[in-house]
């Protein structure tokens, strides 16, 4: 059975309530849950500029099915399924541009580091970053904005054991990774 | 709670917890997308893709089909050509003869086989070299509308040239009871 305790030093903000279909209700869900779905979102993309694009992409999404939210679902998780599915078309999107990059850049130097990203660029965070996008987005939710189990079901749509397996499968992976270090 | 779990959220809290300090942008509307990022990302790539190809084989497909009717890749050479054979057709329409597509039709099948045979005879064996004469389905079309199909009917509606005088076929009423 999957835990469902919450992490410790974790506060999570009290559930507000949303009357779908209102623009308004709309506005303070965008307030108050664009930070946390940016946080998701600079897992799962290479970098934050491309986070910010899919995170305007996920709220314009998500404001196009506004109307058939319910509100027994928590809006801050259906957004969150949103963003990770909007992640990873990015992240096909992504491997088909990188081809076209490769050969516009043949025979020049690259790019030098971009200084925002420098901050991203540890070991841990790297190797989360290549991880399955389904694998990472757990992660972040259990470990940084710290939903439970059956709460990061609930938002993927997935049953709790799926969760359970993608995080250990995710751990291992990165002990792995961190281990050959 | 193991080690990687704590190494981990130490992490997530060092990369993410300045975004806190972020301002939060105008949310975007629909309306602001800008028209590239719709032709060229996602499924407006893909359809954009599929348009293009369909593009494409259709430009192909006239290329093939007027080189293998006038033996020439230069598509002013088709205009020419055609002008001047439907011209020929008119002038051999005897009085009270009407439409020219039998004639023009041939003028098509003849020449795409003469093509095509002489890209054989040139050491080329599918005849596919210079592009010309060897569309099967160019030639097959032209034969394919002859099949069952009655010179009056060709002439009162595909078969007429658009700068023939109206057609004025004669009709026989029976006269109603």
């Amino acid at each position: 059975m999957a835990s469902i305790e919450q992490p410790p030093g974790e506060a999570k903000p009290a559930p507000e309530s949303y009357e779908p279909g209102s623009e308004a209700d709309f506005e303070r869900l965008y307030r108050n849950s664009y930070r946390r779905i940016l946080g998701t979102l600079i897992t799962l993309v290479r970098d934050r500029a491309t986070a910010e694009d899919c995170a305007q992409e996920t709220y314009e999404r998500a404001f196009r099915h506004w109307k058939e939210w319910r509100p027994e679902a928590s809006a801050e998780a259906w957004l969150h399924r949103i963003a990770i599915n909007v992640a990873i078309s990015d992240r096909r999107r992504q491997k088909l541009r990188q081809a076209g990059e490769l050969v516009r850049r043949l025979g020049r130097p690259g790019a030098g580091p971009d200084p925002s990203v420098v901050a991203e660029r540890s070991d841990l965070f790297q190797a989360m970053k290549k991880l399955p996008p389904k694998q990472t987005a757990v992660l972040v939710l259990r470990h940084y904005h710290g939903y439970s189990n059956r709460e990061i079901a609930a938002a993927l749509g997935v049953p709790e054991q799926t969760v359970a397996s993608r995080l250990a499968a995710a751990r291992q992976h990165l002990q792995a990774v961190l281990g050959r270090r | 709670m193991s080690d990687i779990e704590r190494q981990l959220e130490v992490e997530l809290h060092r990369v993410l917890d300045p975004i806190s300090a972020t301002p939060i942008p105008p949310r975007r509307s629909a309306g602001n997308r800008t028209a590239a990022r719709t032709v060229l990302g996602g499924a407006g790539a893909a359809l954009t893709l599929k348009l293009l190809t369909g593009v494409a084989v259709a430009a192909a497909a006239v290329t093939v089909a007027g080189a293998a009717t006038t033996g020439s890749i230069n598509p002013v050479i088709w205009g020419q050509q055609v002008s001047q054979h439907v011209a020929d057709c008119k002038a051999k329409l005897t009085d009270g003869q009407h439409g020219i597509g039998d004639c023009v039709s041939d003028f098509s099948n003849q020449h795409g086989q003469a093509v095509a045979s002489d890209a054989r005879h040139h050491g080329n064996p599918s005849g596919s070299a210079n592009g010309h004469g060897n569309n099967p389905n160019a030639n097959d079309h032209a034969k394919n509308k002859n099949k069952g199909r009655s010179t009056q009917t060709k002439g009162a509606s595909n078969g007429q040239d658009p700068t023939d005088p109206p057609v004025h076929a004669t009709v026989t009423l029976s006269p109603q009871p």
